[in-house]
């Protein structure tokens, strides 16, 4: 009877713990913190100045709005020096042409969303940053188009 | 048989016709209602009769004879301007209108629609217009054309751009994503008046407007929040709620015709994928949010038919873009153009579909299968919606 109730514990832990790998069963910890943007005033677009990318672009392959060791690596660099000088940015996401032009505006914005989230989860500050995603309604001249230029203001 | 004269051949009666042809010609020619013109009076009365016969012609809605018609229209037309008068077979008066705008062809387009409405129950084309993008100008701006192509004007003029647009169902007012700004925000602008309002500027992007059926509401995608969703903005109150609870990349949305549901694409990492959202009477409203399987794992676009029967949509076929339709809720799709045809979009009848496809703009006959190029050459042509 005591080998059964050893048997029972177990099995029932080793239920709970699969209940948690599902997907849609995050623990709070897992969830994501998502960060409202801030007011746009006295931010410049890149249609109407010449901005200065702070960086090289990055570069996303097919429809992916995650980020990569590289890119993490790219901005961890960012990062290091914003607190020096502690300056804008705007994050622009692009896309080639070939996509519906709709999903392009949304993708490139989720790109852009998702650098940003990273930078204010490295201690950036939110007030600090800008996104905005044009899709391939404004072409930029780039090798690859499927990317996210951080624009310093 | 093949000494018969053709006119005998027809004559034959449609059960002893042979083939496919022969027996939907005759089923068609039982049920299509048929229509006299009779004869207009007036200065211009001769001009308004036969302009109105190249009209109902051109759209082909029902048979025009004089033999004992279904209803026979009369009237008269002085100076361009057209009275007309609708009867039926008994006699009975359906329709009596009098149409002065400036010009005979404005006012014999409208006449020929309503006359189709009143005769098929579905609204005509001739005074339908369809939106689109265009760099014919050198940056993206809207453009407007009626169903054949004609009349076209470039709507917009504003500096880095004008994308995304959408008619109300009058046409009297567009919605679109302007870049005067350098960045993108929703715009309404009132065609009668040339009037333009902001609707969003809201920081991160705003685009995807679309229309609801009565005109009084917008969808449109805004990131404010961290990440893009799908909004529903009351244009009377400016007030917006949000109904698509993504994490991914939400884009297109449309509404059902009865305005109680708005259908989207969304990317949550795999891919974007068809939604359908309820949008809630009121804030303690439930509202449900589903996946609407489509046969496809990669959709966008998305609009429902005029009869929310079928829904037509951008996917990704093989290597290719292409424009299909599926019945709704659900049943059977079917790839209407394949090689990278994209953003498909309903007549107000539901018998066509208009898209575009490598800068070319098309009109597409879902019956019979057939399709016109109705402008070539006007720059690069994307993002149609038609009237509704």
């Amino acid at each position: 009877m005591k080998r059964y109730g050893v048997f029972l514990i177990i099995a029932v832990s080793l239920a709970l713990t699969a209940c948690r790998l599902l997907p849609g069963h995050s623990t709070a910890q897992e969830t994501d913190v998502v960060f409202a943007l801030g007011t746009r005033e006295g931010f410049s677009s890149p249609l109407q100045a010449a901005l200065k990318p702070a960086g090289p672009a990055l570069e996303f392959e097919g429809s992916s709005f995650v980020l990569t060791g590289v890119h993490r690596k790219m901005l961890d660099a960012l990062i290091a020096d914003w607190s020096r000088e502690k300056p804008r940015y705007l994050l622009a996401g692009y896309t080639p042409p070939g996509l519906p032009d709709d999903y392009a505006r949304s993708l490139s914005e989720r790109r852009a969303q998702a650098v940003r989230q990273y930078l204010i989860e490295n201690k950036i500050e939110a007030a600090y940053l800008q996104t905005v995603g044009f899709g391939f309604d404004s072409s930029l001249n780039s090798p690859s188009s499927s990317v996210v230029v951080i624009f310093r203001q | 048989m093949l000494l018969i004269p053709p006119v005998h051949a027809l004559s034959l009666p449609a059960w002893l016709r042979f083939g496919k042809d022969a027996k939907s010609k005759a089923a068609s020619s039982m049920t299509q209602k048929t229509v006299a013109v009779v004869a207009f009076t007036g200065g211009t009365g001769e001009s308004a009769q036969r302009g109105l016969l190249v009209e109902l012609t051109a759209a082909s809605e029902f048979r025009l004879t004089n033999e004992n018609p279904d209803f026979s229209v009369s009237g008269s037309s002085v100076g361009g301007r057209v009275t007309a008068r609708v009867v039926n077979r008994e006699g009975k008066e359906l329709m009596d209108r009098t149409y002065a705008a400036p010009g005979l062809d404005e006012n014999l387009k409208a006449l020929a629609d309503d006359l189709i409405l009143v005769v098929t129950g579905k609204p005509g084309l001739a005074t339908s217009r369809i939106v689109f993008v265009s760099n014919k100008s050198g940056s993206k701006q809207i453009f407007m054309c009626d169903a054949n192509g004609k009349d076209l004007q470039q709507v917009t003029h504003h500096p880095h751009g004008c994308v995304s647009p959408s008619l109300n169902a009058d046409g009297s007012a567009i919605a679109f994503t302007s870049y005067r700004s350098g960045f993108p925000v929703v715009q309404v602008l009132d065609l009668g008046l040339g009037y333009e309002r902001t609707v969003t500027d809201t920081p991160g992007s705003s685009f995807g407007a679309s229309f609801s059926p009565d005109g009084n509401r917008l969808a449109v995608v805004m990131s404010f929040l961290g990440n893009p969703e799908i909004f529903v903005t009351d244009l009377n109150s400016n007030s917006a709620a949000c109904i698509s609870d993504t994490t991914g990349a939400p884009c297109s949305p449309s509404w059902h015709p009865d305005g109680k549901q708005i259908i989207f694409a969304d990317d949550r990492g795999t891919g974007p994928r068809l939604y359908v959202a309820d949008v809630p009477a009121t804030n303690e409203t439930e509202a449900k949010l589903i996946r609407w399987r489509s046969g496809y794992s990669f959709c966008a676009d998305p609009e429902f038919s005029p009869e929310a029967d079928r829904v037509a949509f951008t996917a990704k076929v093989g290597n290719d873009l292409a424009v299909v339709v599926k019945s709704w809720p659900s049943g059977s799709a079917r790839v209407i153009q394949a090689g990278g045809a994209v953003h498909p979009s309903w007549s107000p009848n539901g018998r066509y579909l208009c898209y575009s496809q490598h800068g070319t703009l098309y009109v597409h006959h879902l019956n019979s299968g057939t399709r016109t190029a109705i402008l070539n050459g006007q720059g690069q042509i994307t993002e149609p919606r038609w009237m509704k």
